[in-house]
């Protein structure tokens, strides 16, 4: 028995159709998987560059390292390294790299919404470009974490404003204080009675000052006197016949007596000059006397050989032989 | 209620379903022809249709995540809101839907009363395989729709999406190349690729299951009807479920 019609009637060219929309179909997964492949970078050449962070959390793989808000670089592996940092494995596209230098600065920040952003910071582009495989330590900026700071530090200035604003606060001892002494500066001695702590103190200075007073007046008579005994004294000393003529007197009569002396002097001089000279040829004299002498002794000599020649030669001669017999 | 064995029966049509599609001799002239009719009536038929619909709720879902994302100042994940939303998740689960009330309704319906008249069984005697000529065909032309509408209208989307984004201009495109391709991680890849599979596989084996499982009597037939239905829709949810928890738990 055939089947009652289970299939409808022949639609034409419906293989072909089919076939259509198989390659269609093939054509449409095909294209989806290339897209992603390249969309994911698997046809981009890369180079390694690895992040230190104290931590990485809210850093997922996939997230980008951004250049001035352009995203030039894509987490590819995060791990725990030995030292207990979180070690990210960032993947730059070799046509970004030269964003990156070696005086790079890497961020790490957190807001408040979304997860955490990497981002490079490049001071001066034309610094030697950043080697393959290089490893950078990360500064972290976070919004949040700063809070808990902040919140202690803002606790702490409020104990202190509650310490500075209580009834027995140093401030408040202050102020009365000063209030007592604003109240002083309106009494009868006024600013003076603040300063010295009463009216009693306050009295005492104004009468040390009165006295002072009077004390000055007396010096004024005083310096009144010696300038009166001062000009006495100019005349005495300075005036016509005074102390200094008299003493100009004197000076002119020195100087008269020096000048005598002075060539009393050069007379001197002179015949101590002469005196020199004397001395010189009594020297010269000397000399020859020596000399002298000697030739006198010589012929002293010459004569007592001569007297002894003669008294030899000499028949009187004394007979100066003891004979013995 | 449906017993336990009859799910298991149903899971293991299925598994049968997806070898004897793997299988070169399956695709003899006889089995290629269902398999094209079934393409032809999933597929062909409703496919400029589905895609008008489609794009239009796309448009309307992107106008709607962007212009949120820019009140609440969350522009910048607008386009990752939807791709992941439209793309990787309601499209798919779109398609399925469609195809499955469309076709998967007619698959049961056709299979049940198939099943009742015993066509099956007189094509057995006949020495035709029943499975092989009459429902791994329909299985296989399921899945291809669903596949095949499903990557179709996610396309559209990703256009769509890209023009109300950043409008006629390819300077959008680094950013949107860069935002999706972070959205198509090896994981949603592969894992929009399998539910789609899983999808279309579902659509046609459900009906087809439920359709054997009553007894041949023809009052049977609605309440196989609505069984499948309602297995089917209830495979869809669980898939779909499954799916999102694996990629975001």
């Amino acid at each position: 028995m055939e089947p009652e019609n289970p299939v409808p009637p022949a639609i034409r060219h419906v293989e072909l159709k089919a076939a259509l929309l198989l390659l269609l179909m093939v054509a449409l997964v095909a294209g989806f998987v290339l897209y992603v492949l390249y969309a994911r970078g698997a046809f981009q050449e890369t180079q390694k560059l690895v992040l230190i962070a104290d931590d990485s959390e809210g850093i997922a793989v996939g997230a980008n390292l951004t250049f001035s808000g352009f995203p030039v670089g894509r987490v590819q592996r995060i791990e725990l390294s030995q030292n207990g940092k979180a070690k990210i494995e960032v993947e730059v596209p070799v046509k970004d790299v030269h964003w990156l230098r070696t005086t790079s600065v890497f961020t790490l920040e957190r807001g408040l919404v979304g997860g955490a952003r990497l981002r490079a910071f490049t001071g001066n582009l034309d610094d030697p470009p950043l080697p393959a495989g290089a490893e950078r330590e990360v500064l972290r900026g976070d919004a949040t974490e700063q809070l808990p700071v902040l919140l202690a530090r803002m606790r702490q200035v409020l104990d202190h404003m509650e310490h500075i604003t209580a009834d027995d606060s140093d401030l408040n001892a202050i102020l009365a204080n000063l209030r007592a002494v604003s109240t002083s500066l309106t009494g009868r001695y006024g600013a003076l009675g603040g300063l010295l702590g009463g009216d009693e103190n306050a009295k005492k200075v104004i009468e040390a000052l009165d006295r002072s007073n009077a004390l000055l007046a007396s010096l004024g008579d005083v310096s009144a006197k010696l300038g009166s005994t001062l000009d006495k004294t100019d005349a005495r000393v300075f005036g016509a016949g005074g102390v200094m003529d008299q003493t100009q007197q004197a000076v002119v009569q020195l100087n008269a007596v020096l000048s005598d002396a002075r060539s009393s002097l050069k007379k001197a001089d002179a015949v101590l000059v002469e005196a020199q000279k004397v001395g010189a040829n009594t020297a010269a004299a000397t000399e020859d006397l020596a000399a002298l002498r000697a030739e006198v002794e010589a012929s002293v000599r010459k004569i007592s050989s001569l007297i002894d020649e003669v008294n030899r030669k000499w028949p009187f001669k004394r007979d100066t032989e003891i004979k013995l017999p | 209620m449906e017993p336990i064995a009859s799910r298991l029966r149903r899971a293991g049509f299925a598994a049968v379903a997806f070898a004897t599609a793997l299988t070169p001799a399956a695709y003899d002239p006889a089995a290629r022809r269902v398999a094209a009719n079934q393409i032809y009536f999933s597929a062909w038929q409703i496919l400029p249709g589905f895609t008008l619909v489609c794009a239009a709720l796309s448009w309307l879902l992107i106008r709607i995540v962007i212009r949120i994302s820019n009140e609440f100042g969350l522009s910048a994940y607008a386009l990752e809101v939807t791709v992941r939303v439209l793309v990787l998740e309601l499209i798919p689960l779109f398609a399925a839907l469609f195809v499955g009330l469309r076709s998967g309704a007619a698959i049961n319906t056709e299979v049940v009363l198939m099943h009742i008249r015993g066509d099956l069984d007189v094509l057995q005697r006949a020495g035709r395989d029943p499975l092989r000529h009459e429902l791994v065909p329909r299985v296989i032309g399921s899945a291809v729709s669903v596949t095949l509408l499903a990557f179709l209208n996610c396309a559209v989307a990703l256009l769509l999406t890209y023009y109300v984004m950043y409008g006629a201009s390819p300077w959008g495109l680094p950013q949107f190349l860069r935002i999706t391709g972070e959205v198509f991680s090896p994981l949603a890849t592969i894992g929009l690729s399998l539910k789609t599979l899983l999808f279309g596989v579902v659509v046609a084996a459900i009906p087809i299951t439920s359709a054997l499982a009553v007894p041949r009597l023809q009052r049977m037939a609605p309440v196989a009807v609505m069984r499948g239905m309602v297995s089917l829709m209830l495979a869809l949810v669980v898939i779909e479920g499954t799916f999102l928890a694996i990629t975001y738990i």
